[in-house]
């Protein structure tokens, strides 16, 4: 018989560095879960991605038991990543902090297809497009469909 | 160590960004909420003016609100911890609480308080590490607990015979901790707990035996210095990795002097022993 769903918490960690400290140490303790069982399995399965901000879903069950999935990174943390840079533009319009290619735009959005609400990588390079400029982080080039109507 | 809570609102399409940069500052962790985004670090790396700065920069854009508060050092895992079921390795060691009564069928019980600490054996890697120990000499020997958190993987050498432990932790609830079950376990005698790295194990110092159940970044950059501080014939058991990791932490032990002995699995963690 299936288990009985608890509920669900959902958290950003940097990978590999989870611990019992808050958020997650209140947000699991409170429901009666093993936190240290958690961050040793968080932290084994995100030796790859070290220290970048993931989001994690944690299905907590009625028998105290619990399963998670991670998520693929928030959009601005893998353009941060891409530009090589540390801050946004507090005036994106006008002012930009950085760049990224079309090329790496598609790599991002490849990297988000299974959490973003899109059916095709075109319409996820758009939404990851969108974020850019809301951070002042200007894209190289023409934008590959621009090209392709020509 | 206690942590701030920082709450902040903002508007939906900026608190990613803002999530990025707070990630770059030293923030360790987030929860998305309705009005915006929740953000926590460690008090001793919290500067409010370095905050109030990077906040400025996005109030002609997306203007935020925001409200700090600390959250004192507690024991969130307190509730699992006051009824955690005992553990049994093989037929002769059982783990319990202080709350268990003891059970004479075992010839090793460890009563472990873990306070927030890992280690209490319902985890496949710790469960590896002990079960493989039973097969491992010890007595006589100097026994190093790397990453000890409750102490656990010590204690269990001590009662196989190990004469002198050290053991050390960066965590300074883990080494506390340590020290309290090391006296649950009349394990205190020629032993040190202390919170620090391999770094700070004196460079001469030799151990007959090592335990390392962390984690694959750190066996791989840590290994090399594990072999350096055995003693010929002492042996190295690492766990806290995928199988998948394996070969990699194996061909880095072979490439620091050791010899691989063998692997077991639980689960898909891995537990590899080496021999100097």
């Amino acid at each position: 018989m299936a288990k009985e769903i608890g509920g669900y918490v959902k958290l950003q960690v940097k990978g590999g560095q989870a611990n019992p400290a808050p958020p997650i140490g209140p947000a699991l303790g409170s429901k009666g879960l093993n936190i240290m069982e958690f961050c040793k399995q968080f932290n084994g399965r995100t030796q790859d991605k070290m220290g970048m901000v993931l989001p994690v879903v944690i299905t907590f069950y009625k028998d105290k038991s619990f399963d998670f999935v991670i998520k693929t990174p928030p959009a601005a943390i893998l353009l941060m990543e891409a530009a090589k840079i540390k801050k946004a533009s507090d005036q994106p319009n006008r002012v930009k902090v950085g760049s990224v290619t079309w090329e790496q735009v598609r790599q991002i959005a490849e990297t988000k297809m299974p959490d973003l609400n899109c059916f095709t990588v075109e319409s996820g390079m758009k939404q990851i497009a969108g974020t850019a400029r809301s951070m002042g982080v200007t894209i190289k080039g023409k934008a590959p469909w621009a090209t392709e109507k020509k | 160590m206690n942590h701030i809570e920082l709450n902040l609102t903002l508007s939906p399409e900026y608190a990613e960004i803002l999530m990025a940069e707070l990630a770059e500052m030293g923030y360790e962790s987030f929860v998305e909420t309705d009005t915006g985004l929740d953000a926590y670090i460690p008090e001793s790396d919290f500067s409010e003016e370095k905050l109030q700065e990077t906040l400025a920069r996005y109030q002609p854009v997306a203007p935020v609100r925001f409200s700090w508060q600390v959250l004192e050092k507690k024991n969130w895992n307190a509730e699992w911890e006051s009824n955690y079921a005992p553990i049994e390795v093989g037929d002769a060691v059982r783990v319990r609480a202080l709350f268990h009564e003891p059970d004479a069928r075992f010839r090793h019980e460890l009563v472990i308080t873990p306070k927030m600490s890992f280690g209490t054996g319902h985890h496949e890697t710790t469960w590896l590490v002990m079960n493989e120990q039973l097969s491992l000499p010890h007595a006589g020997r100097a026994v190093l607990d790397v990453g000890c958190g409750t102490g656990i993987l010590a204690i269990l050498a001590r009662k196989l015979g190990a004469a002198d432990l050290l053991a050390f932790d960066i965590e300074e609830w883990a080494v506390e901790n340590t020290r309290e079950n090391f006296s649950l376990n009349e394990a205190t005698e020629q032993s040190e707990v202390f919170q620090g790295t391999i770094d700070d194990v004196p460079f001469d110092q030799r151990f007959g035996g090592i335990l390392a159940n962390i984690n694959r970044n750190i066996l791989l950059n840590e290994v090399p210095r594990y072999a350096q501080h055995l003693l010929p014939g002492g042996w190295l058991v690492v766990s806290g990795f995928y199988e998948i990791d394996a070969p990699d932490i194996i061909a880095k032990a072979e490439s620091s002097g050791l010899s691989y002995k063998r692997m077991n699995t639980r689960n898909q963690w891995a537990m590899v022993v080496f021999e100097k």
